[in-house]
């Protein structure tokens, strides 16, 4: 009856997993895979990596945290959360034993646009892993006792997160920016609408969501293609087609001057700032340009963001900005801190940097850095099958192709300083943006007022965010 | 649009199924090793699989070998070896290599320090020219070293000040090392990270970083001969000199239980515990790694069970140790949920133990941490960067790379009797320290609190 996995590590050693390999033109290309929509509509993607003897799993279901109902924010995430708490035939303690017997992996979240979730299982042990892969998405119960216990876990999970203002700030930004907009509400929730969600609201979810339709599973690794169809089709095959309702997200309009959001955190040694505006969505045109942009901006060691404000000053552990893409427009966010009394001095020179983008541009030798930079660091970026399979599942959940690998290259070559400058002005904002601090209120709010007309304040124990 | 060849084999997936016994030396990947004159080895493992290099370079000195007012000069010195040197001055190691398609990082613990870039194959020499120029050639500008002291504060604020659990740690440590140097916090304390001369950079630098002091590693697109003939090149000029002197504190025995209380604003109480367990390089770390994963790993482990799902009583349970050269802490850390006292969290946790003390954990237990430990190895070498760091601390903490080869064997000999019999030894009361964060409500809190490996 052993069990073990009959894993050498010296085997392991000598694995090398996947692959993006360079076609003879210079670019990436990414490895050919199989589309197969299965007659209740949900789509496979299926990608054999023969190499290693692993099976990475990703499905994305097309419902996340817009779809919550006002008030009940969190929702989608709890239902992805309570899929592997239990189902028709088995129990959460039941599942846990089982997928920890054989080493896997499972497990299921909800961002803003969509569920996401991952598995992965050595090849003998397949048959298992899908079994289980399988019960989770069409047969979970969501039993009572399991959501209570999650619900005060995510609860308390909330209170614990707020005693780091690092890991809340994205919040605060994205309640602050978006107001009423559905991103402005806090994927996992908050402590008042998590504590109204019912288990009915689960149901309810989970029946009016998880569909064929609206689901892709991507499988990327050690498989026979055509077998892994049939098997998957027999499984998922049974699943009744059901219509997902589609889900209304219009497009958020940027905020037009200035405002400022100051959390009270009063025990803090340091103040953590967010400043930005909206953004771009997941196929904006331009979406390689800006990240060529975004590089030299805010996005590497030595962008100008941590040039100042870390390496030249010594005033922070680190400045970066980001472009978060999404449906519709997500977040612009520059993000650092540094200690009270030098709250203004960094932001400060924070705007100065963005006006300095304005007015100076960038360089023909940084653009040239900026380009071999990203080249160089992507191909770690899709090394192993579970990146593969997270991957083409994003890529097919936005409508986007293969080609979003094999042009990459081809499309960052053909950026220049026009193009560059075209970008600033146009992704850039720096007359309108929103500004959220957290930090020790009686310190610096003084300081805040001179950022905005108009100030808001909370204090960071204040239920939501 | 042809693919490029690649190195990986059938044989590979066909070994991946061979049982460990069956497993011969000849059958071990290929690490091809090499070491310069001036001492420092080198290892190797081709894997073309991307167009990509790791390259990792270890040094054997962390805040075990600091003292009382320079605490935490390991990792500052770390931080300074990116601020310039005599070919490449001030911001150009970053500039450069970010130019050239690479990208970098370091870590400090209180053994290590290591140092990490990750580039395309195209860049390797340059990388080499880089490495080189730092370690034979670094700067110490003292405008710079003033910067630096700044960014290292703020991370210190970042890690520590700004987060309960870097708090609470840093006092459990402090609380249960008396005399060796794991006592204080790899940042540092704030006074002594304020204090620190431009003389107690330079002894750093001169006690440390002797190239017989430090190990290469390189995992990627390459071969074992270009590497070497690299390295022979650039890094085997620089000449060595005695490594740090070597630490021969030993922790004393405990003689009881010690208990740290930390009152500050906070919304949730912490628990942490440590028990003195032994360095990486002795015998029982495999059991207490399998200990460690039938009491830590997953949702079916024992602390989850009891601790989160059944009980109820905290968010989160964890447990574990670090690599490391002298006696540890194995740590215990659970944040009790809103109502729960945390004595409530602890007695748990110590009824849990003391079942391990005295009834044989099951067949199917021992089976599935030994499956856990294997996948989760597994992971960790999926990348070129994983494998340049495996294959590393294995050279490292436990004198041999080839230590990896055996680990499976070494796991898969632990018997439940071993398990029993290393709970027994080092989960006791005596070998404990306990340290708990209280929270303090609003106003009443002290701004300014007092008192682990970072990256950069």
């Amino acid at each position: 009856m052993k069990r073990l996995l009959t894993l050498s590590l010296a085997a392991m050693m000598a694995i090398s997993i996947a692959v993006p390999s360079k076609a003879e033109n210079g670019d990436l290309k990414l490895p050919p895979y199989k589309k197969v929509k299965l007659k209740n509509g949900m789509t496979l993607l299926l990608m054999e990596q023969r190499e290693v003897p692993i099976i990475s799993f990703d499905f994305i279901i097309k419902a996340g945290s817009v779809a919550d109902p006002a008030g009940k924010e969190g929702l989608a995430s709890l239902a992805a959360g309570l899929l592997r708490k239990g189902t028709k035939t088995r129990s959460a303690d039941q599942l846990s034993a089982e997928l920890d017997f054989i080493g896997g992996q499972l497990g299921a979240s909800a961002d803003n646009d969509y569920t996401e979730g991952a598995a992965e299982f050595i090849k003998k042990d397949l048959g298992k892993g899908l079994e289980l892969l399988t019960d989770v998405l069409l047969n979970p119960t969501f039993p009572q006792d399991e959501l209570t216990k999650m619900l005060k876990q995510r609860i308390d999970g909330i209170k614990s997160a707020k005693d780091r203002a690092q890991s809340v700030i994205g919040n605060y930004f994205e309640s602050y920016l978006y107001g009423d907009h559905p991103y402005g509400r806090s994927s996992g929730g908050d402590e008042r609408s998590l504590a109204a969600i019912t288990r009915e609201d689960v149901v309810k979810f989970y029946q009016t969501y998880y569909t064929p339709s609206g689901t892709i599973l991507a499988v990327v690794g050690d498989f026979n293609t055509a077998e892994m169809e049939r098997a998957l089709t027999e499984k998922f095959g049974a699943w009744p087609a059901r219509q997902m309702p589609a889900i209304k997200l219009p497009d958020a309009m940027p905020f037009k001057g200035k405002k400022l959001l100051l959390v009270d955190k009063p025990d803090s040694t340091q103040t953590y700032y967010q400043i930005g505006n909206l953004g771009i969505n997941r196929t904006n045109p331009d979406r390689v340009y800006i990240q060529v942009v975004n590089t030299l901006f805010g996005g590497r060691f030595t962008s100008m963001l941590n040039t100042e404000l870390r390496i030249e000053t010594g005033l922070t552990y680190g400045a970066r900005s980001s472009f978060s893409q999404r449906r519709v427009r997500g977040p612009f966010v520059i993000s650092t801190f540094t200690r009270n009394e030098k709250t203004e001095e960094a932001i400060d020179r924070t705007l100065g940097i963005l006006k300095r983008l304005h007015e100076k541009g960038i360089t023909e030798e940084e653009l040239k850095s900026a380009k071999n930079y990203i080249k160089g660091q992507y191909p770690p970026r899709i090394e192993t099958s579970d990146q593969l399979a997270s991957l083409i599942a994003e890529l097919e959940a936005y409508n986007l192709d293969a080609s979003e690998v094999s042009g990459f290259y081809a499309r960052i070559d053909s950026m220049t300083l026009d193009d560059a400058r075209r970008i600033i002005k146009q992704y850039y904002p720096i007359d309108d943006l929103v500004f959220v601090l957290i930090g020790k209120a009686s310190e610096i709010e003084s300081i805040a007022k001179k950022y905005a007309p108009k100030i808001d304040t909370k204090a960071i124990s204040q239920p939501g965010f | 649009m042809k693919r490029l060849k690649r190195a990986m084999s059938l044989a590979f997936a066909i070994l991946f199924f061979t049982s460990f016994a069956s497993l011969s030396r000849a059958q071990e990947p290929d690490i091809k090793t090499h070491t310069l004159k001036n001492g420092m080895k080198i290892l190797v493992q081709e894997d073309h699989s991307i167009p990509n290099v790791a390259l990792y370079i270890f040094y054997r000195i962390g805040s075990r070998n600091e003292r009382p007012g320079t605490t935490g000069l390991s990792h500052f010195f770390e931080h300074m070896m990116f601020n310039g040197a005599k070919k490449y001055g001030k911001g150009k190691f970053d500039e450069t290599m970010e130019a050239a398609g690479g990208s970098n990082n370091a870590y400090t613990s209180q053994n290590v320090t290591v140092y990490q870039d990750w580039f395309p194959r195209s860049s390797m020499e340059l990388i080499f020219d880089l490495e080189a120029d730092r370690i034979e050639n670094l700067s110490f500008d003292p405008k710079v070293i003033e910067s630096e002291r700044g960014v290292v504060a703020s991370e210190r604020r970042n890690s520590i000040d700004a987060s309960n659990f870097g708090i609470l740690s840093e006092q459990l440590w402090a609380a249960a090392f008396t005399a060796h140097p794991y006592q204080w916090p790899v940042v540092g304390w704030m006074v002594d990270i304020e204090n620190w001369t431009m003389a107690d950079l330079r002894h750093h630098f001169e006690m440390g970083y002797s190239p017989s002091n430090a190990t290469m590693v390189v995992v990627g697109d390459v071969t074992g001969d270009e590497i070497f003939k690299l390295a022979e090149k650039y890094i085997e000029p620089i000449a060595s000199h005695d490594p740090p002197p070597k630490v021969t504190t030993r922790e004393p025995e405990q003689l009881g239980e010690r208990r740290v209380v930390v009152k500050k604003f906070a919304q949730l109480p912490i628990l942490m515990m440590g028990y003195h367990v032994p360095e990486t390089a002795n015998p029982d770390y495999y059991a207490l790694q399998v200990l460690q994963a039938i009491m830590f790993s997953g949702q079916s482990s024992r602390m989850y069970q009891r601790i989160v799902d059944k009980d109820q009583l905290a968010l989160f349970v964890n447990g574990g140790s670090g690599f490391s050269f002298d006696p540890t802490l194995f740590t215990i850390n659970a944040q009790p949920k809103a109502g729960v006292a945390p004595d409530a969290v602890e007695r748990a946790i110590y009824e849990e133990l003391d079942r391990l003390k005295t009834d044989l954990v099951a067949d199917q237990e021992m089976e599935k941490a030994k499956n856990i430990l294997l996948a989760t190895f597994y992971r960790q070498m999926k990348t070129i960067n994983g494998k340049a760091n495996v294959l590393g601390s294995y050279e490292v903490f436990f004198g041999d790379y080839r230590k990896l080869f055996t680990a499976a064997d070494d796991f898969n000999r632990v018997t439940k009797e071993d398990v029993r019999r290393v709970a027994q030894k080092y989960f006791t009361e005596k070998r404990r320290t306990v340290a708990t964060l209280i929270p303090e409500k609003l106003g009443q809190e002290n701004s300014n609190q007092k008192p682990e490996g970072r990256d950069r």
